[in-house]
C-alpha cells in the first residue's frame, strides 16, 4: 500500500479556476445546494516584509512586555513575570494590565473601556495587495489591488490587522483565532447554507443566491474535510435569511451591490456576519466545491467585540481596536465624524449539500445529485 | 505417580483450600523451566509491563506521515531521534478522535478519546487505557501504577480508573524515590511467596470440567473425538498455567535499588531543560520500579498539554508558540514550536533507552514491555484531533510485531488502544463509544 | 511434610503430559455416531447470555475466530475446536460474565435465593443456583452428580474466599467454559418408535430449534417440552415451532442467518482509502451492515415479503451519513447534535439502487480498498447468493493490468479486465464472475454512485446465463428471477440450522415447493425446515466417521 501525499497546502488563486461555473451538470431551472465549509477573514500574506516593512508589532509576549513596561515594571522584572506564571508579581501584574483603563479616576476593565487606554499604535499594513471589491465606486490612495482580479479594491480591515501575528496566515490556514475556533465549533455549531438558482447554471446569465442558517452542524468526511452531499434543514427564522441577485459571467458568479447580509453564528466563532453593500465573487472548483470572497462594510466595533470574545484572545486587543478605528472608511458619525463602518472581505468555501425546508421538502440538491430534484421529491423518508 | 486419581488430586487441593493461604514448598519441576533456567518455559511468570508516555502538541502541522507503509518506511524527520530503536517501534499515523457533535475542549477532549475511548461534553474522564491493561497484567503488585509529570504539574496525568478521578502525578523524583525505594521497599527476591487464593479456587474449580469427558466422547466419530481432545488439551494447558501461578515466581535478577536523585530547588519549573532533566530522572526510577516488580504500569507525561515550558532566555513558551507562530509557508510547519517537539522526541528516545538498559536474562526489559506514546493534539496550531501520531515501542515479550509504519488515515485513533489491549491480553472485543468505538484490532502488529 | 509435597507434585502432573487414560480419540468408533458437536458462534454466545442473564451483562472479549465452510460459519462450526489460546479468551470472557452476574447490583435479581451468610458457604442456595442456571447454560438439566460436584466446589471456594457469591461466580465461570456450553452437543438415544434405531434426545432437539430460530439458548418452555417428550411428537413439535416462529426473537435468528450468509464477518477487516472515498466515514461503515439487516427484517418479517423481492425492493433504511455516501437526500428534523437515527427511505421508481445488492454491505464489502472489483463482486454473488462455486485463480496469475488504475489505455474496470482476461487461463473463470460484476460498476469501492471512472463513461451492460441486461437495476431483476436464488437460500437455511447440507430427497423437494407456493415467504421456510424430519436426522456412520 502506498501512502499518498497530502493535498498541496497552497490554494490556487480563484481566478484561475478553469471550468465554467457549474459546467458539469447542465440542467434547466435548477437550484444547487451548498453548505459553507471554510470561512475566515481574507488574508494575503505572501509578502509579510512588503506588507509590514517595520515589523514592529511582534507577538503576544511583545505586547505583554510593552504593557508591563507602561505599567512601570522594569525590563528585567517584566521579563521575569512573563517567563514565570508563578512569579510573585505575576498575579498583581495581570490584574493591573487588565484593569489599566481609567474611568472616573478608577481602574476599569480594558475590554469594557478600550477608549480609556492609550493607543498602542500598531503598524498597519502598507502592502499592495488585498482581496476585495471596489465598494465605494471610487479610486483613492487607500485602495489595495486584488491579487486575483487586478482591480482596485476597498479592504481597510486588512489594513488594520494585516501586520498582526494572529492574521499572518495563508489559506488553507485561517487567521489563528478563526482557525482555532472554527476547528472547535464546526462539529457542533449549526452551519450556513448557500443556494444558487438559475435557468441554466452551466451558462452565463442571471442567478439568485440565497443564504441561510441551517439547524444542524456540519459532518466531516473520512479525510477530515467536510462531507459532501449531506442533507441539512434550513432554519426557518427570517433573521439569517438573505437573498441576492447575481450573475454568472465568464464562469464566475458575481454579486454586486447586493444590499445587506446577515448570518447569525455561534459563540465563540463568528457570532454574526453582518455586511452592508454586499459583494461576492464565487468560482467552482474541480471537486464540486465552490470558493470565493464576500465583501462589504461592517461595523468595526462589532467586529472588535467579536474578535475579543474568542477564547484566549490576544494581548493585541487594544491595538486592534485602535487600528480598526483609524482605518474605518465609511458611515461617518454625524456628531464626531468618526467612521462607524469599515470595508472588509471574507474568504469562503462551500461543499455540495441537499437542503430541505422545515417541512422536510428538498429545496436544493448538489450539482452531482444522481437524480434530478423532481425525482428525488418522489423518494421518501418516512 | 501417574496413577494418582483425579479424585485424590482434588482432595489434596481441597485440603489446601480449607487451610487458606499456605506457603507452598513445591520445587519447580524441571520441565517447566526453559533451557537456561532464567525464565519459565511458558512465559507465564515473566512479568509483562506497560509504560505510557504523553507529550504535548504532536509532531507539528507538517505532514509527518511516512510515504510508505510496512517495514521499510523512512523515519520522518520529526522522529529522527528514535532512529536507534526504529526496528522496535510501530508508528501509527492518521488516526482521528471523532467528536460526534460534542465540543472539542482543547488539550482534554483528544486525550479523553485517545486514552479512554469515550468523548463527553463534561469533564468526565475515567477508565483510561493503562488501568484497563493494568487490571490484567498488574495484579498483585505493590503499586497498581505510578504516574509522573516532568513539567512540574501534578495534574499532568491521564491515568484514571473507571469510576474514579485521575491519579495525581508525582512531580519530584526524590519523593518518588522515597515512595518506591524508601523504608517500605521489600526486596522481591527475598520475599516469601503466598499463592493467590483466587487462583487456587479457579484451578480447583476448573478440574471439575474434565470429569464427564468420557460421556461426551462416547457416541462421537473419530474426527469429532479429535476435536474434543483438542479442547480437553487446551483445558489442561489452562490448568497448567494456573498451576504455575501457584508457584513462587522466578527471581527478579535485574532488580537493583537506583541512586537517590538530588533534592530539587523548587517543585514548579518553567524551563524545558529542567523539565527534561527531571524526565530522565523519572525514567530511571520508573525502570527500576518495573524491574523490581513494584508495579507493572507506569505513566509519564510531560505537561497537561497547555505546555508552559520555554527555552532558556526566551519569553514565549511552547504553548504560546503554537498559538502565535505562523506556519512557515515553505516548510509547512511552525519552526519555533518544532524545536520543542524535537526535544520531546529526544526525551522519548532516552526513556526507551533507559528501559532497554535493564538486562533481564538474555533480553532487555524493553523486550518484555510496551511503551505507548501519544499526544493531546496532532497539529499544534489548530489543536486538531485528526492525523494523530501514535507509537507503540517494544514487543511486549513477542506479543507485537514491531518496526512498522501503519497508516490509518481517517480511522479511529482508538483502534491503536484496542490493539494495545488485545496484544496485552485484555479480554475485549470492542473499545470506545460512538464513532470512536472500534471492534477489531490492527492485525498487522499483533504477533 | 515430604509426603504432602509429593502428593502435591502429583496433582500437577496429569496436567502436563497426555496420559493415555485421558485420550479417547483412538478408541473404536461406535456403531452409531452422533452428529458433530457445533462450536457456538460469538453471536450465539452473546444472545444466550442476554437471554439467560439479561441485557445488562456486557459480554466483553475476543472470541476464537470462526471458519466459513460451504458458505457458512454455521457449517464451519462442526469442524472447529477450541485451541489453547482460544480457551484463554473464553475463560476471560466467562469470568467477566460471572463477576457481573454475582456482583452486588445484580445478585438479587439473578441469584434465585439468599444465602444464610454472604461470607460463608451455603449449599442449599448454591444448589438452587446451580440447578436452575445450569439448566439454561448447558441447555439441559444437570445430572445429580454434576450438581453435587459443583455445589461442593462452590462451597469450598466460598470458604476459601470468605464470600458465598465469589463461590457461585467461580462455578458459573467454570460452566461457561465447559464443553457443554461452548459446544452444542447433539446427544443420541435409542428411538422407542423404531427399535434398533437412534434419534436426537429431546434437549438436543430443543437446542437445535432455539439456535436455528432464535440464535440463542432454549427458554424454559422449550426445555420443558424437551423433558416431557413433547418435541418427539409431531403435534408437540409443531406447537413449539409455531410459538417460536411467532416470537419477536425470530428476528435474532433471521439476522444471524443473513449476517452469516452475506459474509458480514469480513467487515471486521474492511478498510477504504479515505483519499479516494472521503464519504466512507467510520460512521457510515458501521452502519452499512445494519442497513441491510434492517431492510431484510422489515421486508421478510414485518412485511412478510417475497424473498426474491429483497433484490429489487426500493425500500430501505438510511442514516444521514449513509445518505451522504449514497448521494441521496435524507431529512432529519430532530435537533442539532442528535445521534444518527434510522429513517425509512424509498428510492424513486426505476432508481438503479434498489435491492440489497446495491447496498454498501455488498458492493463495498466485496471491493478492495482503493478500487472496485467486478470479479470479487461477481464471485461473491455467485457464491453467497446463488450457491455456485467459482474456482480460485491460478497461482501464477498476473494482476498488474487489473490493479493499475492509472493506465490511460484502460480507464475503466471493464477495459482492464478485458485486457487481463484475454489470456485463456483466466478467461474461463472471469466469464463466470465478471459479466455480472460489471453491471455493478456504477458503485465505487465504497458503495457510492458514479457514472464515470477516470473520466470515461462506465458501461454496465452485462449478461447472466445468456440473459442480457444493463446495470444494477437490470441485475436485480435477473437475479430475482434466477431459479438458483431461491434454491440457494433454501439450502443455506437448512445448513445454518443443521450444520450440514440437506439431502436431495422427496421431502426436500416438498420443502422447496412449499417455499415457492408461499411466494417465497422466508419465516415460512424456516418453519418448514424446522418441522421436517431431516432437521433432526442423524448422519450416516460413515459420513461422521470420516
Amino acid at each position: 500500500m502506498v501512502v499518498r501525499k497530502r493535498v498541496n497546502r497552497s490554494v490556487a488563486p480563484l481566478a484561475a479556476a478553469v471550468a465554467l461555473f457549474l459546467a458539469a451538470n447542465p440542467a434547466k431551472a435548477e437550484t444547487q445546494g451548498y453548505v459553507i465549509s471554510w470561512f475566515a477573514t481574507a488574508t494575503y500574506n505572501l509578502d509579510f516584509k512588503g506588507n509590514c516593512p517595520e515589523d514592529r508589532n511582534g507577538g503576544q509576549i511583545a505586547y505583554r512586555l510593552r504593557t508591563l513596561k507602561q505599567l512601570g515594571y522594569a525590563d528585567d522584572v517584566a521579563k521575569a513575570i512573563v517567563q514565570d506564571e508563578e512569579h510573585p508579581l505575576a498575579k498583581e501584574a495581570n490584574l493591573k494590565a487588565e484593569t489599566r483603563a481609567v474611568v472616573n479616576g478608577k481602574p476599569a476593565s480594558i475590554y469594557n473601556y478600550p477608549e480609556a487606554v492609550p493607543d498602542p499604535n500598531l503598524e498597519l499594513s502598507s502592502g499592495k495587495y488585498a482581496y476585495g471589491f471596489d465598494l465605494d465606486g471610487k479610486t483613492n490612495p487607500n485602495d489595495f489591488e486584488d491579487p486575483d482580479t487586478g482591480l482596485k479594491v476597498d479592504n481597510q480591515l486588512w489594513r488594520a490587522v494585516g501586520c498582526t501575528e494572529s492574521f499572518t496566515a495563508t489559506p488553507p490556514d485561517k487567521p489563528y483565532y478563526e482557525d482555532l475556533t472554527w476547528n472547535l465549533m464546526v462539529d457542533s455549531a449549526p452551519g450556513w447554507s448557500l443556494r444558487i438558482s438559475g435557468e441554466d447554471l452551466s451558462k452565463d446569465g442571471p442567478v439568485k443566491i440565497v443564504l441561510d442558517r441551517i439547524t444542524q452542524h456540519l459532518d466531516r468526511n473520512a479525510a477530515g474535510g467536510i462531507l459532501h452531499n449531506m442533507t441539512y434543514v434550513i432554519d426557518p427564522s427570517p433573521r439569517s435569511h438573505n437573498e441576492f441577485n447575481g450573475e454568472i459571467k465568464d464562469g464566475v458568479l458575481w454579486v454586486k451591490k447586493g444590499g445587506n447580509l446577515y448570518l447569525e453564528g455561534e459563540m465563540p466563532y463568528h457570532h454574526e456576519i453582518a455586511l452592508e453593500n454586499t459583494h461576492m465573487r464565487i468560482t467552482r472548483q474541480e471537486n464540486q466545491e465552490i470558493a470565493g470572497y464576500w465583501s462589504g462594510y461592517l461595523n468595526w466595533k462589532n467586529w472588535v467585540y467579536m474578535y475579543t470574545a474568542r477564547p484566549v484572545n490576544g494581548e493585541d486587543t487594544i491595538g486592534i481596536y485602535y487600528a480598526l478605528k483609524k482605518s474605518a472608511d465609511a458611515d461617518p458619525d454625524p456628531k464626531t465624524g468618526q467612521n462607524r463602518m469599515i470595508s472588509a472581505t471574507w474568504r469562503m468555501e462551500a461543499v455540495p449539500a441537499y437542503l430541505a425546508d422545515i417541512s422536510g421538502k428538498i429545496v436544493a440538491t448538489p450539482a452531482s445529485a444522481s437524480q434530478p430534484l423532481q425525482k428525488l421529491a418522489d423518494s421518501s423518508g418516512e | 505417580m501417574k496413577n494418582v486419581s483425579m479424585l485424590a488430586r482434588r482432595r489434596v487441593l481441597r485440603g489446601i483450600l480449607g487451610g487458606g493461604a499456605v506457603s507452598f514448598g513445591l520445587p519447580l519441576l524441571d520441565c517447566l523451566l526453559n533451557s537456561n533456567g532464567t525464565a519459565l518455559a511458558n512465559n507465564a511468570p515473566i512479568p509483562l509491563r506497560l509504560a505510557t508516555w504523553m507529550w504535548p502538541f504532536g509532531l507539528g502541522d507538517s505532514d509527518y506521515r511516512p510515504k510508505t507503509a510496512g517495514k521499510d518506511y523512512e523515519l520522518p524527520v520529526q522522529l529522527a531521534s528514535l532512529k536507534p530503536f526504529k526496528e522496535r517501534v510501530n508508528l501509527f499515523s492518521g488516526g482521528e478522535v471523532f467528536l460526534d457533535g460534542m465540543s472539542n475542549n482543547t488539550h482534554f477532549t483528544g486525550v479523553q478519546g485517545l486514552f479512554t475511548g469515550k468523548i463527553s461534553n463534561g469533564a468526565e474522564y475515567s477508565g483510561s487505557l493503562d488501568t484497563l491493561i493494568g487490571d490484567v497484567i498488574g495484579k498483585g503488585t505493590r503499586f497498581r501504577s505510578i504516574e509522573v509529570s516532568a513539567g512540574g504539574d501534578p495534574r499532568a496525568t491521564w491515568s484514571a480508573r473507571t469510576g474514579s478521578g485521575k491519579s495525581p502525578a508525582e512531580v519530584s523524583p526524590l519523593k518518588l524515590y522515597t515512595r518506591i525505594f524508601g523504608p517500605e521497599f521489600v526486596d522481591p527476591n527475598a520475599a516469601s511467596f503466598t499463592p493467590d487464593p483466587e487462583v487456587m479456587v479457579r484451578k480447583s474449580v476448573l478440574s471439575a470440567v474434565t470429569e464427564d469427558r468420557q460421556d461426551l466422547m462416547k457416541s462421537l466419530g473419530a474426527a469429532d473425538r479429535a476435536r474434543m481432545d483438542t479442547y480437553f488439551t487446551s483445558l489442561r494447558m489452562l490448568e497448567q498455567k494456573l498451576a504455575i501461578q501457584l508457584e513462587k515466581p522466578a527471581p527478579l535478577e535485574a532488580c537493583k535499588k537506583p541512586d537517590t536523585p538530588p533534592q530539587e530547588k523548587s517543585t514548579a519549573i518553567s524551563l524545558l531543560s529542567e523539565g527534561m532533566e527531571r524526565h530522565d530522572l523519572f525514567a530511571k526510577l520508573l525502570a527500576h520500579a518495573l524491574a523490581c516488580g513494584q508495579t507493572r504500569v507506569v505513566n509519564s507525561a510531560i505537561t497537561t498539554g497547555t505546555d508552559g515550558l520555554r527555552m532558556e532566555g526566551e519569553t514565549s513558551n511552547h504553548h504560546t508558540y503554537t498559538h502565535e507562530e505562523p506556519v512557515d509557508p515553505k516548510l509547512g510547519y511552525q519552526v519555533e514550536s518544532a524545536r520543542f517537539q524535537d526535544r520531546y522526541m529526544r526525551a522519548l528516545h532516552d526513556f526507551i533507552a533507559t528501559m532497554d538498559s535493564i538486562q533481564e536474562g538474555d533480553r532487555s526489559m524493553l523486550d518484555r514491555m510496551v511503551i505507548y506514546a501519544f499526544t493531546d493534539h496532532s497539529a499544534p496550531r489548530l489543536h486538531s484531533l485528526r492525523n494523530y501520531p501514535q507509537l507503540i515501542i517494544g514487543s511486549g515479550g513477542g506479543r507485537f510485531k514491531t518496526g512498522q509504519h501503519i497508516p490509518r488515515q481517517g480511522d479511529a485513533a482508538t483502534r491503536v488502544g484496542l490493539t494495545l489491549q488485545v496484544g496485552m491480553g485484555v479480554p475485549v472485543s470492542a473499545w470506545g463509544s460512538g464513532s470512536n468505538r472500534v471492534t477489531s484490532p490492527i492485525s498487522e502488529v499483533l504477533a | 511434610m515430604l509426603k504432602r509435597v509429593l502428593v502435591l507434585a502429583a496433582s500437577v502432573l496429569p496436567l502436563m503430559g497426555s496420559p493415555a487414560s485421558l485420550s479417547s480419540a483412538t478408541d473404536p468408533v461406535p456403531a452409531v455416531v452422533a452428529p458433530s458437536p457445533l462450536r457456538i458462534s460469538p453471536a450465539f454466545y452473546k444472545q444466550s447470555i442476554i437471554d439467560i442473564f439479561g441485557p445488562s451483562i456486557d459480554v466483553e472479549g475476543r472470541f476464537e475466530p470462526e471458519e466459513r465452510e460451504e458458505g457458512l460459519m454455521a457449517v464451519g462450526a462442526r469442524k472447529v475446536s477450541v485451541t489453547d489460546a482460544g480457551l484463554e479468551l473464553y475463560d476471560d470472557i466467562a469470568r467477566g460474565i460471572a463477576a457481573q452476574v454475582v456482583d452486588e447490583k445484580r445478585r438479587t435479581a439473578l441469584i434465585p435465593c439468599k444465602p444464610q451468610s454472604a461470607t460463608a458457604a451455603d449449599d442449599a442456595c448454591a444448589r438452587t443456583f446451580v440447578t436452575q442456571t445450569g439448566r439454561l447454560v448447558f441447555r439441559r438439566p444437570l445430572t445429580e452428580q454434576e450438581i453435587a460436584t459443583k455445589v461442593k466446589l462452590a462451597g469450598e471456594a466460598a470458604t476459601t474466599l470468605k464470600d458465598f457469591y465469589a463461590g457461585l461466580g467461580a462455578i458459573l465461570g467454570d460452566m461457561l467454559i465447559a464443553p457443554d456450553f461452548l459446544f452444542r452437543h447433539r446427544a443420541i438415544e435409542p428411538d422407542p418408535a423404531k427399535p434398533g434405531e437412534y434419534r436426537l434426545d429431546g434437549y438436543s432437539k430443543a437446542a437445535q430449534l432455539a439456535a436455528f430460530l432464535w440464535n440463542s439458548a432454549p427458554d424454559d418452555m422449550l426445555l420443558t417440552a424437551a423433558a416431557t417428550g413433547e418435541l418427539h411428537t409431531a403435534d408437540g413439535l409443531r406447537r413449539q415451532v409455531d410459538r417460536m416462529a411467532s416470537s419477536p426473537a425470530l428476528e435474532s435468528g433471521v439476522r444471524s442467518f443473513f449476517a452469516d450468509m452475506l459474509g458480514f464477518a469480513d467487515f471486521e477487516t474492511l478498510a477504504k482509502d479515505p483519499m479516494f472515498f472521503p464519504a466512507y466515514t467510520i460512521k457510515a461503515k458501521g452502519q452499512t451492515q445494519e442497513q441491510t439487516l434492517r431492510t431484510i427484517v422489515d421486508h421478510l418479517i414485518i412485511r412478510q415479503g417475497d424473498y426474491r423481492d429483497l433484490f429489487t425492493t426500493p425500500r430501505t433504511f438510511l442514516t444521514r451519513s449513509l445518505a451522504a455516501l449514497y448521494n441521496v437526500p435524507l431529512v432529519e428534523l430532530a435537533d442539532n447534535g442528535q445521534p444518527d437515527r434510522w429513517i425509512p427511505f424509498t428510492y424513486p421508481e426505476d432508481d438503479p439502487r434498489a435491492g440489497i445488492l446495491s447496498q454498501a454491505s455488498f458492493v463495498a464489502l466485496h471491493s478492495p480498498s482503493g478500487r472496485s472489483s467486478p470479479t470479487l463482486r461477481g464471485k461473491a454473488l455467485r457464491e453467497n447468493i446463488l450457491c455456485q462455486r467459482v474456482p480460485p485463480p491460478p497461482g501464477d496469475v498476473q494482476f498488474n493490468i487489473v490493479q493499475d488504475t492509472s493506465n490511460p489505455l484502460y480507464k475503466t474496470a471493464r477495459q482492464r479486465l478485458t485486457a487481463h482476461s484475454t489470456s485463456p487461463a483466466c478467461a474461463g473463470c472471469h466469464k463466470i464472475t465478471d459479466p455480472i460484476g460489471l453491471s455493478l460498476e456504477n458503485f465505487d469501492s465504497s458503495g457510492a454512485w458514479r457514472i464515470n471512472e477516470n473520466g470515461a463513461e462506465i458501461d454496465t451492460n452485462a449478461e447472466l446465463n445468456g440473459v442480457k441486461f444493463n446495470g444494477a437495476a437490470g441485475l436485480a431483476k435477473v437475479i430475482r428471477n434466477d431459479a438458483a436464488l431461491t434454491g440457494c437460500v433454501t439450502r443455506r437455511v437448512y445448513a445454518f440450522g443443521v450444520g450440514a447440507q440437506p439431502p436431495r430427497n422427496d421431502e426436500w423437494k416438498a420443502i422447496e415447493k412449499k417455499f415457492a407456493d408461499s411466494k417465497y415467504n422466508f419465516p415460512g421456510l424456516m418453519r418448514q425446515v424446522a418441522l421436517s424430519s431431516m432437521f433432526f436426522a442423524l448422519p450416516s456412520t460413515q459420513e461422521t466417521a470420516k
